[in-house]
């Protein structure tokens, strides 16, 4: 018994099921890992699209409300930081002044269009969805899509790769009938063996 | 065994007319994206990110009704309608308002009887400090408070001082961000006047 399961996992004696039979079982099982890998990464993809998509949720106090406007406006006297995030006077000023203009009933784009006039879209920490600020926003989708084809073509040149050849184009041997295999093998670990 | 799995892992020669035939795609792809990234590097570096077009200047003066620093009746902005109207933000913390302070005096002297109005707003200063700096430095010119930064913000402004010329149709006709001079208000004023240049 002990013997047998060292011959087996020297491979000198195939299975009776014939699970070492074929080398197409290897590729197979390769393709079957990268299908599941593929399906995995577009499932995750798909989340994280849905997820972006739908945003954050809704705010409903006040509080959050000054927090989501001036979490999108552009300090003016800081170097990189929201109205939200900014410690000046300013800043703290800004959210005094969309809390106030909320409160009277005005919508947030409202208040946004607001520092717009005043500032210009400069004020606006993301870029307007227009013209060459555009570009912002398809630039990422385009490498997106650029990555996934060429995650594509890599794996079906993987998949072409991995697939056994006809014995007279190439090096590898065509599948061997159980017994010749079996021959060989037995060969082959005599060789070893010496 | 071994020879097997070196069998395996060398799959084939089939990929490599393929191969061939995908360098010139693989290399056209690299063209373009260099190129792309280079025509946008030179865009960007011709652009200076400090400076932010003023966007106020050409639409109507935002409106405000501001009490004056230190007591008095309050002014309005749509009173001034058909007069030029020089609105300067400053503050008592800015040494650069101290800088400019002669030339706006001298503004103040030379336009005043021909109908120029030249208003100070004070920005992010308490009353005292604020009535303490009109004290010393003499200017004769009615300065207003601001209470919250209302009027600054409306008008955009990102530090002091920075000064507006307002047309005598509502709009704004320059802004001057930083310590102004003389004559670059003057010639804006003077350009607004009737019979003006």
């Amino acid at each position: 018994m002990s013997s047998a399961a060292g011959a087996g996992r020297d491979g000198a004696v195939p299975p009776e099921d014939g699970r070492r039979a074929a080398p197409g079982g290897a590729a197979l099982r390769r393709s079957g890992a990268l299908l599941g890998l593929v399906a995995a990464a577009l499932v995750a993809s798909g989340a994280l699209l849905a997820v972006g998509l739908r945003g954050p949720a809704a705010p409903t106090t006040l509080g959050q409300r000054v927090q989501a406007v001036a979490s999108g406006l552009r300090c003016p006297v800081c170097e990189d930081l929201s109205v939200a995030d900014s410690p000046s006077a300013l800043a703290g000023q800004m959210r005094a002044s969309i809390a106030a203009d909320l409160r009277r009933g005005m919508g947030p784009a409202e208040v946004r269009r607001q520092f717009v006039q005043a500032y210009g879209p400069w004020i606006l920490l993301t870029p307007p969805r227009r013209g060459l600020a555009l570009v912002a926003w398809l630039a990422p989708l385009g490498l997106f899509l650029a990555g996934l084809l060429l995650a594509a073509a890599a794996v079906r040149r993987w998949l072409r790769g991995s697939t056994p050849r006809p014995a007279s184009a190439g090096t590898s041997p065509a599948p061997l009938p159980a017994a010749d295999r079996a021959l060989l093998e037995r060969a082959l670990a005599a060789a070893e063996d010496e | 065994m071994s020879a097997r799995s070196a069998a395996e892992r060398h799959p084939s020669s089939l990929g490599g007319g393929a191969r061939r035939r995908a360098r010139p795609l693989a290399l056209a792809t690299v063209v373009v994206a260099v190129g792309l990234l280079a025509a946008l590097f030179a865009f960007g570096l011709g652009r200076n990110p400090d400076v932010v077009q003023p966007v106020l200047v050409g639409r109507a003066a935002p409106a405000f009704t501001l009490a004056r620093v230190g007591g008095g009746a309050p002014v309005s902005l749509s009173s001034l309608r058909g007069q030029v109207v020089v609105v300067n933000f400053w503050a008592s913390w800015c040494t650069d308002c101290r800088v400019e302070q002669p030339a706006l005096a001298s503004l103040w002297s030379s336009f005043r009887d021909r109908g120029v109005v030249l208003l100070g707003v004070s920005f992010q200063d308490p009353a005292s400090s604020a009535l303490e700096y009109l004290r010393s430095s003499g200017s004769s010119w009615p300065s207003l408070a601001d209470p919250g930064s209302r009027t600054a913000l409306a008008y955009g402004v990102t530090g002091v001082p920075e000064t507006f010329v307002v047309a005598p149709d509502g709009r704004i006709a320059a802004k001057f961000i930083g310590p102004v001079s003389y004559g670059q208000v003057a010639d804006t004023v003077t350009r607004l006047l009737p019979g003006g240049a």
